[in-house]
């Protein structure tokens, strides 16, 4: 075969000469054409191999359903593999490699595979491949995919740019031939927002092909005409290499635009593709319909093609697939096809028709076989003649191409994809979508509606009924006039008698006639299983050309209609989408926001070293110099805090302004201890239960006024808590008069803690703070010197006598370096989350490590805190049930190794001495462990079955990860200062 | 010891200190803006809304029912809040955000088309008027929208998440080269 | 990849707006209720195909709690309604 330029016609700029690079040989398109169509031009019809049997295939379509020729383009980190040659756009530079060979396209050795086709039929990968079981992950499954992979995914950072973007419409239009272009114009002209998308880089869909005249002009001239009117309505949006690949609830559509796929070098302030969520009141989906492949005889080798984009390369492109074409042909098609390519002067070798007795005329001299059936194709790697059976008598026939047209499919992928079922139409010999609904309406070809006579009128009507719908009036038009029609009439094939070769449906994986069979055989006959069992359809074009084929062998196999075999299941994507585009900018910093305290700042000037806590960014410890690992900086920190005072920053607390006449009420409710009862100016530590028992969350709460409460929540659980009390607020007690609102965000809030803290806060504070004025548990509105207000509680989390300090966020760094440096006299360091929880494992504080959703309040010891008197609290009813008031319960125990020197590591499991590791002998966890500087040896926090029993009892850590089996003794949790005699001072 | 506690912005590590040079789409960053919480109490959400309506010399934004943010680029924080619950008394409870809340204000002939690449509501004149505000999410960030022109929208964000929504946003603004300053008034 | 939910305080919102908590027609029973009325409420959940009532919080707007109708297997919404008026109506 012989593929060539022609030398006129076309929309391809023939003064714009494009060099480009396939398999590193550099070729010469023209701007206009898709990479397809100037590698036809320049006769290189090899394209790739095929997926099993790694069988030379050449381009078939011209379009997103292309099976055989994918590339890959790029270079580097920026490499596409699996990319359709037939819609990727040339452009000067553009760097194609061919797929699925080694070491190269013309010489493959895995096309041995070819020479064992007999074992690798249907199932072969299940049948072949079972046993010994270890050797699937090693050994076949690698060798497989070497042998097998379309294309080979870099893993390299992917240097390009990619974001979404939403978009609102009242309607629409998916694809831009003549149903789409005459929808929107008709919903554009009655003033609908509307959005024309189209997969292609240029619009105008078949009319791009067609050769007849519409309204006196070509096809093509319409066509821009149309485009013309579109974009200069200001109400509607054209948006073009844009594929709407999905439709999702409520009418969103995916779509995937390639703003930057067609250029060598990227813009960097746009991304490459865009992916956009599309809210639409109505669609309409004018995708037309694809040309439906013929199954006969040596029909996958290079140069078989379908008759209709042999029409699109010829007419759009310019370009003749090959110098003597053979057409095959069940309808009216396969002629138009040999018209238009005898019209460019290509020689028609004949054309084979399925049926007899047909109306259609072939051009003049042309060869004419009625009755007839290709039963195989000669040539290696291209084809070089076709050999033709008719009455018996089998006929060899020259030619350099076949162009192949079975009839036509409606595409109506979209409409499918949420569930409905295609509908065959036997009238039609196809599916078609069912109705499904308002949102959506298929139209014109898509609809069954072939002629473009029917396109038009039918994307009018529907237009205009939408229109309607919505509220606006679309006045009556004419519509445009057709010359020439096109005759889409055919009657179907599933199967060209007689065949002497494999005769292919699924190209790219290889699924041919006799796999279909077996799979029927085989028990595998209905329609999904025989997808999965033959691997058709499963490739990257999803059964775009091969599904409907293979619903009419097997219908035909087992003497039903194709509507009772129906169709595998549409889903998204209608065309791949790539990873970058579904990812968007959420990526690197932009995956997910980073929260930042007010005292960022000051944590950076101190030498913090940041840790993610959810969203935020808090100091983990503050290094000094000289200081190699974070326990050293750690150590100091907690040593300081102990013997002098430390700050911390505790702004990421949750933090809840509480208002109202009932807000006591709504707290007493809320809290599983009394709150009702708290005086204004003092804070109360609070615990909050899950309805079901458990403890959920705890902090303090502040009565700052009698109908004016401050609550802080821990950081893990802020946004949790702050839903669960708007649940309680507005569904559960609604009647209750109280409002809240989050302050998280409005105040700076630091921990000063040590034996040294109240010199350090007093100079700072105009208030008296003395422990008689301001004692354990105050709170209230303080004046900073200098006048700024602020609110300071005398709370502690270390066990030392502690303040925090909670100022207007913008002034929170500018005061936490005036107590930095008014502390500086007393030895103030600033310490971080490690310290911090240091600090309260010695003291016996708990965290969510104790509180994991199964810890009753007495479990950690707060049993006595749980108010019997309180008519109703969350969580009340069910604390009292069995098994929450076990005497056997794991409660919250103090661990000390007995050598001093050995570890406890969080996780670790508790075992009477002697006894075997198992889940029946499990005594307890150990929920927390550190190393306590103040004690000089690891402390944990334990559950322990009646552990507040076994004070001095030894028990075996059991660490299985680390290892070691640790003996501890057992004892209170409260290692530093039980007495409280640091905290009331 | 006496300290003139020095107000710190959170996007002073982001933005010049002086004002740059504008592109069509900018950004602008106002300093001092007060800004309170205000929620009425139950059954009074008319007669705050009735209220708020005439109080002067701020704008509102709608947050829930019986919930709003008052904004104000004259008054104080301390002024703001004494005003309103002067002016709503015992119907309302008002919480001080100023420092809790960060405004950012975005003008320009594309900013619609910058907003929709992290807000999935409708952003047409028609649908989302002048003059309309709403809690929304942009990208992974709540933030308070509202109209302030056909082609000026005003953010608000919680303070600990400025930096992050000022990033994305100006991720979301390269196409248009989407320039940002702090506003020269202060 | 996207759906759409009609809050009656908002608008119309993309479901990443929301939170979802589960069936909106468990009523908190009396705190001397029997431990089988406690025990269906907080831990017994019907999975039913078809119309189902939720609670969804629209946590990236107004934060109000809604009560969301909708058919749990085609995902059509019938209503969605405040879910303090819904609970002052059921007489809570």
């Amino acid at each position: 075969m012989t593929a060539y330029r022609l030398t006129s016609g076309g929309l391809v700029d023939r003064g714009a000469n494009l060099d480009f690079k396939f398999d590193g040989k550099t070729l010469t398109g023209l701007s206009g054409d898709t990479l397809a169509s100037a590698l036809l031009a320049n006769d290189r019809l090899l394209v790739g191999r095929s997926f099993k049997y790694h069988r030379p295939r050449g381009i078939v379509t011209a379009g997103a359903s292309e099976p055989n020729a994918l590339v890959t383009i790029g270079k580097g980190a920026s490499t596409d593999p699996n990319t359709k040659a037939t819609v990727a756009e040339l452009y000067a530079g553009l760097d194609a490699r061919s797929q699925n060979r080694w070491p190269s396209l013309k010489y493959d050795f895995g096309a041995v595979n070819g020479l064992l086709s007999p074992f690798l039929g249907a199932g072969f990968y299940y049948k072949t491949f079972m046993w010994p079981a270890a050797f699937w992950e090693k050994v076949y499954e690698p060798i497989i995919r070497r042998a097998a992979g379309l294309g080979r995914v870099v893993l390299e950072r992917d240097p390009e740019a990619y974001e979404k973007c939403w978009a609102h419409c009242d309607l629409l239009v998916v694809g831009s031939g003549p149903t789409g272009l005459m929808a929107a114009l008709v919903a554009g002209r009655a003033g609908l927002r509307v959005i024309l998308a189209d997969e292609d880089f240029r619009l105008g869909g078949s009319l791009l092909a067609e050769t007849t005249r519409i309204d006196g002009v070509s096809a093509q001239a319409f066509a821009e005409a149309s485009l013309a009117e579109l974009r200069s309505l200001p109400n509607v949006t054209i948006m073009p290499r844009t594929t709407v690949f999905g439709w999702y609830d409520d009418n969103v559509f995916g779509a995937v635009e390639r703003v930057q796929k067609h250029v060598a070098m990227p813009q960097a302030k746009l991304p490459v593709e865009r992916l956009w969520r599309i809210a639409a009141k109505r669609a309409l989906l004018a995708t037309g319909a694809e040309e439906r492949p013929l199954v006969f005889g040596g029909n996958d080798k290079p140069g078989v093609m379908m008759a209709g984009a042999m029409r699109t390369y010829a007419n759009r492109f310019g370009v003749a697939a090959g110098r003597s074409v053979a057409i095959f042909s069940n309808g009216s098609a396969g002629y138009q096809a040999a018209h238009d390519l005898a019209a460019q002067g290509v020689e028609i070798a004949a054309i084979i028709d399925s049926r007899s007795d047909v109306a259609d005329v072939a051009p003049a001299g042309v060869r004419l076989i009625q009755s007839g059936s290709v039963i195989d194709t000669q040539g290696r790697q291209r084809v070089s003649g076709i050999v033709v059976e008719r009455s018996g008598f089998e006929e060899t026939i020259a030619c350099d191409a076949i162009g192949m047209s079975g009839g036509w499919n409606p595409v109506i992928h979209l409409a499918c994809q949420r569930g409905a079922k295609a509908v065959w139409s036997p009238e039609l010999q196809t599916f078609l979508a069912p109705d499904v609904g308002n949102g959506l309406v298929v139209a014109g070809s898509a609809a069954g509606r072939y002629t473009l006579v029917g396109c038009l009128a039918d994307g009018a009507q529907k237009a205009a009924a939408i229109a309607a719908d919505l509220g606006f009036s679309a006045p009556a038009e004419a519509m445009p006039v057709v010359e020439e029609d096109i005759d889409p009439s055919f009657t179907a094939l599933w199967y060209s008698p007689g065949a002497k070769a494999k005769a292919f449906i699924d190209f790219q994986n290889d699924v041919h006639v006799r796999d279909i069979g077996l799979a029927l055989r085989e028990g595998f006959g209905h329609v999904e299983h025989a997808k999965r069992y033959t691997t058709n359809g499963m490739a990257t074009d999803q059964g775009k050309l091969s599904g409907i084929n293979a619903t009419g062998l097997l219908a035909a196999m087992q003497g039903i209609s194709p509507a009772d075999v129906g169709t595998t299941t549409f889903r998204p994507f209608y065309t791949p989408v790539t990873l970058g585009a579904l990812a968007g900018t959420s990526r690197d910093e932009h995956a997910a926001p980073v929260r930042k305290s007010p005292l960022h700042g000051w944590a950076q000037k101190n030498g913090a070293v940041f840790v993610d806590s959810g969203l935020w960014y808090r100091p983990a410890y503050f290094a000094r110099s000289g200081e190699k690992t974070w326990r050293e900086s750690t150590d100091r920190e907690v040593r300081n805090v102990r013997e002098n005072v430390g700050l911390c920053d505790v702004s990421t607390l949750g933090k809840i302004e509480i208002f109202g006449p009932d807000a006591a009420e709504f707290l007493n409710r809320i809290y599983c201890n009394a709150f009702l009862k708290l005086p204004v100016g003092k804070a109360r530590y609070g615990l909050m239960l899950r309805e079901d028992g458990m403890v959920y969350d705890d902090g303090t709460t502040s009565r700052l006024s009698s109908e004016h409460f401050f609550m802080t929540t821990t950081t893990a659980l802020a946004g949790g808590v702050m839903s669960h009390m708007e649940y309680c607020a507005q569904v559960l007690w609604p009647d209750l008069r109280v409002r809240f609102c989050s302050s998280t965000d409005q105040w700076a809030q630091m921990a000063i803690a040590g034996p040294k803290a109240r010199l350090v806060v007093q100079a700072l504070v105009e208030d008296d703070i003395s422990d008689a004025a301001f004692p354990f548990l105050a709170a209230g509105i303080v004046a900073l010197k200098g006048g700024l207000k602020a609110r300071l509680f005398r709370i502690s989390f270390s066990g030392e006598l502690a303040y925090e300090l909670a100022v207007p966020a913008g002034s929170g760094e500018a005061v936490a370096d005036a107590i930095m440096e008014e502390g500086r006299a007393h030895g103030i360091c600033a310490y971080g989350l490690e310290a911090l929880n240091v600090l309260r494992m010695e003291k016996g504080h708990v965290t969510h490590a104790e509180f994991d959703g199964r810890v009753t309040p007495d479990d950690a010891g707060f049993g006595r805190m749980v108010s019997a008197q309180k008519p109703d609290f969350i969580g009340k009813r069910l604390s009292t049930r069995y098994g929450l008031t076990a005497a056997d319960r794991m409660q919250m125990v103090g661990l000390k190794p007995v050598e001093a020197d050995q570890h406890i590591r969080a996780g670790a499991h508790l075992l009477r001495e002697g006894a075997k590791p198992s889940t029946l002998n499990d005594q307890g966890y150990v929920s927390s462990a550190c190393f306590s500087p103040t004690l000089g040896h690891d402390i944990a926090l334990a559950f322990l079955k009646s552990g507040r029993e076994r004070y001095g009892e030894r028990i075996v850590v059991w660490d299985k990860l680390a290892g070691a089996d640790v003996v501890a003794e057992v004892c209170n949790p409260v290692f530093v200062d039980p007495g409280n005699a640091k905290l009331n001072v | 010891m006496t300290m003139p506690y020095i107000s710190r912005h959170p996007l002073e590590n982001r933005l010049p200190l002086e004002p740059g040079i504008r592109a069509v789409d900018h950004m602008d960053v106002p300093r001092g803006t007060a800004i309170a919480t205000v929620m009425a109490m139950d059954g009074e959400d008319a007669a705050v809304a009735a209220g708020l309506a005439v109080a002067g010399d701020m704008s509102l934004r709608f947050v829930a029912p019986g919930e709003w943010l008052a904004v104000s680029q004259s008054d104080t924080p301390e002024g703001l809040c004494r005003n309103l619950s002067l002016l709503l008394a015992e119907t309302a409870s008002v919480f001080d955000q100023s420092d809790g809340r960060v405004v950012l204000r975005l003008s320009g002939p594309n900013v619609r088309r910058i907003l929709a690449k992290g807000i999935g509501i409708d952003l047409h004149p028609a649908v989302f008027e002048i003059g309309t505000s709403s809690n929304v999410l942009c990208g992974h960030i709540s933030i308070n929208l509202a109209r302030t022109g056909e082609n000026e929208f005003e953010l608000i964000v919680m303070r600990s998440f400025a930096e992050s929504l000022f990033d994305d946003l100006r991720l979301m603004g390269r196409e248009f080269d989407l320039s940002a300053d702090f506003s020269a008034q202060g | 990849m996207a759906s759409l939910i009609h809050c009656p305080h908002c608008g119309v919102r993309p479901k990443e707006e929301f939170s979802i908590r589960g069936d909106a027609s468990l009523v908190r029973p009396d705190p001397e209720a029997s431990d089988e009325a406690w025990h269906d409420y907080v831990h017994i959940r019907s999975n039913p195909r078809g119309r189902y009532r939720e609670h969804w919080q629209h946590v990236a707007g107004c934060r109000r709690w809604l009560v969301v109708e909708r058919d749990t297997f085609t995902h059509e919404v019938f209503s969605v309604t405040d879910g303090a008026a819904t609970a002052r109506e059921a007489g809570r």
